[in-house]
């Protein structure tokens, strides 16, 4: 009993300390700071994607015939360009070219609207790595028709990856100025 | 039992005489006190004193403010949005007032975590309002933030140059607020790098802070 009143008094005494150091300690804090006018307002943003698919980005050659494959605008901002990583592989021997073509349409019979299409980049060597780049406009989802035409000797097979690529900034839309 | 009685009024009559005695001493404590209130002197005097207020308050300036950007953002892309702020207050502001920004949810737009990258605050303040269609300023325009990233923002950083909020009350600078994106990255065959800030939202807090004059000593 006695022990119990003891402890009671302890505890009134601690929590009576720690009052007088709160209420000593919050003028303090109260006045460096002094008062503050403050106003908000807030913003949302999303910001887009960017990214150009290839539906083929590998491709062998064992004959001189054409291939082809489709490069999609899968983001969601349009494009001012797009580059492709070419890789061309060397076979023993034999040191084939290759060169890419673009055509707003599909190929057809290895004609783009009865023409040519349009080159992109220079002839492409066996053995070597080339960044090819073109500056078409290219719309979310729209899509541009590639051919990859070999020339030379096709004995042993020859291997060609097209990857594409798309950087930032440079190869998106021009900037959007908004006021609102 | 009679034994028993008799101890009983016993007692009661100690209880009495200890109520008696306490009654006698309290009167006696009244009289001390009288006395020594008799020889009390009291002066006074008043003083009336009212505190100032410091109101910072935001509006559009022209347009809808701050709001939503609709579309997809993309790097280099700027939204302009005009504010006034208003010290509506009756103190003057001191000669400063900082701008913070934090994004909810909180991701590589604001954080930092892609070097280089994310979104991009600049402050101007126009001595007249803003002219929307053109975004810009009929009068003398005063940068008040460079361009800076907002992942630098959550602790409120230092706006310069805004006299016409700092002199007196009731004062309203006209201010654009320029939202910006910066991203370097390149995307292999529609995936975008492992670091990214393609394709995130947030929702910003612009949150501006002006604090009092200085404290003034008077004598009088």
């Amino acid at each position: 009993m006695h022990g119990s009143t003891h402890r009671r008094a302890v505890r009134t005494v601690a929590t009576a300390a720690v009052l007088l150091l709160g209420v000593g300690v919050v003028p303090t804090i109260a006045h460096a700071a002094g008062i503050g006018g403050r106003a908000t307002g807030s913003e949302a943003v999303t910001v887009g994607t960017w990214g150009l698919t290839a539906a083929t980005t590998s491709m062998s050659f064992t004959t001189n015939t054409a291939q082809t494959t489709t490069a999609t605008n899968t983001g969601s901002i349009a494009l001012s360009a797009e580059s492709y990583v070419v890789t061309v592989s060397k076979p023993f021997f034999f040191t084939p070219t290759m060169t890419v073509y673009e055509c707003p349409v599909a190929w057809v019979s290895g004609a783009c609207s009865g023409g040519t299409g349009t080159q992109i980049g220079g002839t492409l060597t066996a053995g070597t790595t080339t960044t090819i780049t073109t500056t078409t406009s290219l719309g979310v989802g729209a899509s541009l028709y590639l051919e990859v035409v070999p020339a030379g000797v096709f004995i042993l097979t020859t291997t060609v990856t097209l990857t594409p690529e798309v950087t930032s900034p440079a190869q998106l839309r021009a900037p959007v100025r908004t006021m609102q | 039992m009679s034994t028993h009685r008799h101890t009983s009024k016993k007692e009661r009559s100690y209880g009495k005489l200890a109520v008696a005695g306490l009654l006698t001493t309290s009167v006696a404590l009244l009289g001390t006190a009288g006395v020594y209130a008799g020889l009390s002197a009291t002066a006074t005097g008043a003083e009336q004193v009212s505190s100032g207020s410091l109101n910072l308050v935001l509006s559009n300036d022209v347009g809808v403010g701050f709001s939503n950007f609709t579309g997809k953002m993309a790097p280099g892309d700027t939204d302009n949005v005009y504010v006034n702020l208003n010290n509506t207050g009756s103190l003057a502001s001191a000669a400063g007032m900082t701008l913070g920004v934090a994004g909810n949810p909180v991701n590589a737009l604001t954080s930092g975590s892609v070097p280089g990258e994310g979104l991009t605050v600049t402050a101007t303040q126009c001595s007249v309002a803003w002219t929307l269609a053109t975004g810009t300023c009929s009068g003398t325009t005063t940068p008040i933030l460079t361009t800076t990233q907002v992942s630098g923002m959550s602790t409120p950083v230092a706006l310069s140059n805004i006299p016409a909020l700092v002199a007196a009350t009731g004062q309203v600078a006209h201010v654009q607020v320029s939202l910006g994106l910066v991203a370097t990255e390149s995307s292999t065959n529609g995936v975008p790098p492992a670091a990214t800030v393609q394709g995130l939202s947030t929702t910003l807090t612009y949150t501006f802070t002006e604090l009092q004059r200085t404290g003034v000593a008077t004598n009088q």
